[in-house]
Formats: C-alpha cells, sequence, structure tokens
C-alpha cells in the first residue's frame, strides 16, 4: 500500500525530437485505481515503465511513498506488473510462474506454497497449478499473469493494457473482476488503456494523455461532464461527442445554416467569432415543432436498449465551413428513422458545450 | 517448356536420383571394399561382394596396427571434440545472450566483429594459431587441438539468432520486475529455453571438430596423440598400394580394405550423433519462425 508521485518526469527516446512523456505530473493516493488513457502512442505505456524501472526518466522525477525511485532497479521498487502480452515463462508451469517471484524474495517453500494457492483460488487456477502457458487459454493466461502479481503483495499494481488480447465478452467480465479485485486487496493500482470504456468503468480516477501531456485528471464523472478541452470531450464517451464548427452570432451559435440559442450563461463569456459546439448523442431529441437543426438521416444503428442515428446537417447554399458535419444522434429504440429521412434535431437544454476554436479549451460559462 | 506437371515431376526425381547416387555411390563403394581382400579390390568388379570373414580379418588387422594406435586415435578424436564442444557451448551461448538482450557500449561492433571472424577461413588460421601455441609452449599437447577448438564464433551467431527471435522483450523486463538481477534473466529464464540451441551448437562443433584435420595435423607430432582423421593420413601413408617401394612412415604395412574400414570407423560417430540429434536439429532451426 503506497502512494506514487510523478513528479515533472519525462521521457525522451534517443534520436527523436518529442518527448514520449511530457513533464507527468499526478499523485496517486494510497488504495487508489488510477487509469492512464490515450490513442496509441500518447506516451501512457512509456509513463508506465518509468514507474515500474524498465524506461529510464530523462527529466523529473517519481516517487513511491515519497521515496525517489531514481536508481532503483525494478525488483527493489516492491511493484508488480502485468504485461499486454502476459510474458508467462513458457518453461514453467502455472504454480512455478506464480511462484517465481516469491523464490527470488528467498520466501519459505511453505510460504510460497500457501500464497500461490491462495491466489489460485481467488483467480479460479487452482485446476490449473500444474499446465504449462501453452496448455492454457488466453483468458486463463491473463489469469496466471494477474495471479503472478497478487502473491507478491507488492505496494503497487502496474497493469498495462491487460485486457486488449481477450475477446470482447471476456474483456467486459474480466473488467469487473479486476476492478473488484482491486477493491478487495485495496493495493494501489495504475492501469494503462487505450480503451476509454475500460477506463470509465475502472478507474476511481482518470487521466487522459495525449502526445505525451497530461490533459486532465479526474473522476470519470467529471471528465464526461465537464472536459477541459475538446480533446478529453471527444475522447470520453461513446460514441463519441460530436464536435461541430459553428460562428457566435447575436443571443445564438450557427451550426450549418440553422442558430441554436445560446445558454444564458455564455452570453458574457464569449464573443462573437468562432468557436467548436460540443453535443453528445444524447444531447438532441427529434424535434417535433420544426425548430432546430435540419438533417439527413445516412445511417442507423440498432442497439436493442437504444439506437444511434448518423446523420448529416444540412449546410447552407454557400458553406463558409471546411468540414461538412456528420452527426451522432441517441434516440430510443421505440423511434422509427430510416436512411434517407429528412429529420430535425432540437438541442437540450443545458446539454451544449462550447470550446475555443483555437486552443480547444473549454469555454466555461459565467 | 511447357511440360504437365507430372513430366516435371518425373524430372525432379531423375535430378534428385542423380545426386543421389552421385553422394552415395562412393560411399558404397568403400562399404562393399571392407569385404574383400587387397587382390579382390583390383580383380572383382567395384560392387561385388566379397565375404563378411574378410571384414573380420580387416578389423583384426586395423586394430592391430601400431598396437591399438586405431583405438588410441579413436579416443584422441573423443577428447578433443568433446572438449572443444563443452568449452564452445559454456562461451558461446552467454555470448549470443548477451549480443542478444543485453544493452553495452559496443555492442553493435562486438556483433560485427563475430561476423567477420565468422566468414575467415579456418585454415588461414592454423599458422597464427601454431605460433601462438608454440609461444605459449603448448603445442603437441591435448590443449593445442582444444582450444582452438573453442573458438566458434558460428556458434555465437547462432546463439544470438536464437536469443534475439525466440525470447520476447518483455519475457526479461518480467523476470526483472520479479526480483531477477541480470544474472538471474540469463540462468532461469533465457538458459532454460535455449536447449535447442545448444543442441544446434554441439552438433555443428561436435562435427567440425571430429572432422578438423589441418589443425590437430599442425599442432601435434606424437603418433599417439593423434586424432583419427590424422591417423587416417598416416595409415594412407602406410598403405602399400598407395606407396610402392617408400612404405613411407610406418614400418608396418596396411592393405587397402583396412583403409576402407579405417575410413567407416572414422566417419561413424558423426553418423550416429547426427541421426540422434535430427529431431532437435530441426526444432532448432525453425526457432523464432513463429512467435507465441
Amino acid at each position: 500500500m503506497a502512494t506514487v508521485t510523478f513528479k515533472e518526469a519525462s521521457r525522451i527516446y534517443p534520436k527523436t525530437e518529442r518527448k514520449a512523456v511530457d513533464q507527468l505530473s499526478l499523485e496517486v493516493g494510497d488504495g487508489e485505481f488510477v487509469v492512464l488513457v490515450g490513442p496509441s502512442g500518447c506516451g501512457k505505456t512509456t509513463s508506465l515503465r518509468m514507474l515500474a524501472g524498465l524506461e529510464p526518466v530523462d527529466e523529473g522525477e517519481i516517487f513511491i511513498d515519497d521515496r525517489s525511485v531514481a536508481g532503483l532497479p525494478p525488483r527493489s521498487r516492491d511493484i508488480a506488473m502485468v504485461f499486454q502480452n502476459y510474458a508467462l515463462y513458457p518453461h514453467m508451469n502455472v504454480a512455478e510462474n506464480m511462484g517465481f517471484a516469491l523464490k527470488m524474495a528467498k520466501l519459505e517453500k511453505t510460504e510460497i506454497v500457501a500464497r500461490v494457492r491462495e491466489a489460485a483460488k481467488i483467480l479460479d487456477l487452482e485446476d490449473f497449478l500444474e499446465r504449462k502457458p501453452g496448455q492454457l487459454s488466453g483468458g486463463q493466461r491473463q489469469r496466471v499473469a494477474m495471479g503472478r502479481a497478487i502473491v507478491r503483495k507488492p505496494q503497487v499494481f502496474l497493469m498495462d493494457e491487460p485486457l486488449s488480447n481477450l475477446d470482447a465478452k471476456l474483456r467486459v467480465s474480466t473488467r469487473s473482476q479486476i476492478a473488484e479485485l482491486q477493491r478487495r486487496l485495496g493495493v494501489t493500482t495504475l492501469y494503462v488503456t487505450h480503451d476509454q470504456v475500460e477506463a470509465m468503468t475502472m478507474g476511481d480516477r482518470v487521466a487522459v494523455i495525449k502526445d505525451g501531456v497530461l490533459q486532465q485528471v479526474d473522476v470519470p464523472r467529471a471528465l464526461y461532464d465537464a472536459p477541459i478541452n475538446a480533446f478529453v470531450a471527444g475522447f470520453i464517451g461513446s460514441p463519441a461527442m460530436n464536435l461541430l464548427d459553428g460562428v457566435i452570432v447575436d443571443r445564438g451559435v450557427l451550426i450549418g445554416q440553422s442558430t441554436v440559442a445560446l445558454p444564458r450563461s455564455f452570453h458574457q463569456a464569449v464573443g462573437a467569432g468562432p468557436v467548436v459546439v460540443g453535443l453528445r448523442p444524447e444531447a438532441f431529441e427529434l424535434s417535433n415543432d420544426g425548430a432546430g437543426l435540419p438533417a439527413v438521416v445516412k445511417l442507423v444503428e440498432e442497439l436493442g436498449a437504444e439506437a444511434f442515428i448518423y446523420a448529416q446537417l444540412d449546410q447552407p447554399a454557400a458553406p463558409t465551413l471546411t468540414v461538412t458535419p456528420d452527426l451522432v444522434v441517441r434516440v430510443d429504440p421505440s423511434v422509427v428513422v430510416k436512411a434517407g429521412d429528412r429529420i430535425i434535431l432540437r438541442v437540450k437544454d443545458d446539454s451544449m458545450l462550447l470550446f475555443n476554436a483555437d486552443s480547444g479549451a473549454r469555454i466555461t460559462g459565467s | 517448356m511447357k511440360f504437365s506437371r507430372f513430366t516435371w515431376r518425373i524430372i525432379g526425381l531423375i535430378v534428385l536420383l542423380g545426386f543421389t547416387a552421385f553422394f552415395f555411390v562412393p560411399v558404397i563403394w568403400v562399404l562393399l571394399a571392407t569385404t574383400k581382400t587387397d587382390t579382390q579390390l583390383t580383380s572383382a568388379g567395384p560392387f561385388a561382394f566379397g565375404a563378411f570373414s574378410h571384414v573380420a580379418a580387416a578389423w583384426r588387422a586395423l586394430f592391430g596396427f601400431q598396437s591399438d594406435a586405431m583405438l588410441e586415435w579413436l579416443k584422441n578424436s573423443a577428447i578433443y571434440s568433446f572438449g572443444g564442444v563443452a568449452i564452445a557451448i559454456v562461451a558461446a551461448v552467454p555470448a549470443g545472450y548477451g549480443l542478444a538482450l543485453t544493452q553495452f557500449i559496443g555492442r553493435r561492433t562486438l556483433l560485427v566483429i563475430t561476423l567477420i571472424t565468422m566468414i575467415m577461413p579456418a585454415t588461414a588460421l592454423v599458422l597464427p594459431l601454431f605460433l601462438e601455441m608454440n609461444v605459449v609452449s603448448l603445442t603437441d599437447t591435448a590443449w593445442s587441438v582444444i582450444l582452438p577448438f573453442s573458438f566458434f564464433p558460428f556458434g555465437v551467431y547462432l546463439c544470438y539468432i536464437f536469443f534475439s527471435s525466440t525470447i520476447p522483450k518483455d519475457l526479461l523486463a518480467a523476470a526483472r520486475v520479479d526480483g531477477c538481477n541480470e544474472w538471474g534473466v540469463f540462468r532461469y529464464i533465457a538458459l532454460p529455453l535455449a536447449r535447442p540451441v545448444v543442441a544446434l551448437v554441439a552438433f555443428f562443433a561436435f562435427v567440425a571438430d571430429w572432422n578438423n584435420y589441418y589443425l590437430p595435423f599442425v599442432m601435434l607430432s606424437d603418433n599417439s596423440k593423434l586424432p583419427v582423421q590424422v591417423g587416417l593420413e598416416y595409415l594412407i601413408s602406410s598403405t602399400e598400394a598407395f606407396n610402392p617401394g617408400n612404405p613411407g612412415a610406418g614400418s608396418e604395412l596396411v592393405k587397402r580394405p583396412e583403409l576402407a574400414l579405417a575410413i567407416l570407423v572414422a566417419i561413424a560417430p558423426v553418423a550416429i550423433v547426427f541421426l540422434f540429434a535430427q529431431r532437435t536439429l530441426v526444432k532448432g532451426m525453425l526457432a523464432g519462425a513463429t512467435k507465441e
């Protein structure tokens, strides 16, 4: 059990110009489950490996429990790691895999056997202790990799996209198992993923990273409702938030060829000019009085409990915008629409987000 | 040329049979030569079968030559080969691992040097080696043969290829996180997984060492220290039929069937080792073909 602190930590790969991790500052509380999320190549795995001691820290510092890890090899940091490809030792059976680190730590044989058995029980691996990794399924191997980490009883768990090699259904069930296990064991955990659904459902807090720079770290709800910039807004939530180019006009914002009324709270905050409007799929409803944004339905996705309409907004005859806005709209499954239909979309109250057209930063109302 | 697939197959078969014959006919000749007497070799046809009793006679004569010289030579070959193989493995496996999976200054340079030494013809190195052995007064001893035998850059290269292609980097990272220092990573993870390449290197080293003629020929002068390949040369120079009027090295005379038998005895160990090693060899050569 320990805290983890990144203090302006950076990593530059040799012969590259851009920092892979750019002055990351992050504090993870004792027992907290923090998820690092971002698109491929954003530096989240590198950050994790810096904490593990598998990547050097070029600038800044990293602390585990207020003790700097600079100069400490991975084996001295009291951490356990679950790798994306599991990295199980192929020549050892499951029991030996799980007990290997304990053997290295020179624990008593009886203690090793007890801990391995305990972990096997938690992870439902008791029947497989004699098998070698090559004889296991993907899901079983993943559990062995987890087991190898939990027998260590370390200060910090590090997990590098442990679910990405599992099929979709297994991923969903294992996701909740991992979250529950972490809650039960109470070990400080740093979890890396590119899947924002995993991030939102598993983390106590989520850190969104882009191009090596930490964008925002907060509880999932806050990331969803109050994203700090357009990137976070577009990254969190599935389907992604609609980010539309708009122009602020008198008391409203022009999107396509229609004007949507600007909420009162924004009146003082924005001046006239271009702006990026953020509207989540659930921010729309089909208008029944003809007022709203006209659009043409291109595709309807039926998901059972809900449906998503992919529509194209009507454009003015001489378009001033360079990007044709395609929208995703969430509707009740009872709505009957098909491709080619014309619809009018009304923006629900208090559901609009505005972002600065240049910097992407969110414009907060007064 | 447009032939049917069947015709191509026949042509291929003929070519293969041709090459098989090309390689096997001399061996068959030698096999049959041991069954004939010296005069029968020239009087009877090349593929005529003599009698098993002649083989027994040739065997007795061969192993009686110079009071068990043949046995002595075989023993020497075994000592030199096994000694060379053992030291070659102990050196090549860690070297290949180091070149493949660790980071240190000059690693690339070392790898290039290894490749360069690998393509140097061994024969060209024999005389310089002799001068070196002379300086440390090791000539005409077993070490003058075993030590050069242990130098096996091809083995290092094989191990380098094996380690860099079959051991995922994350496996080593996992071992490091699990508490291993660098030696531990090698000992507990890399080495147990290296069995296929150890067998491969052992095989190549053994065959090269057992068949090596020139190095022991230069290094050793005492008859009792010769390996069987050099001993064969000694036998040839003692064969009356090849040295008419001038028996050469020894005072005993050797008949040609005995020589044929000596050849067979000399190549037998390699053939047997190859038969046993075949399965492991194929596994070692395919290592890294598919990643787990």
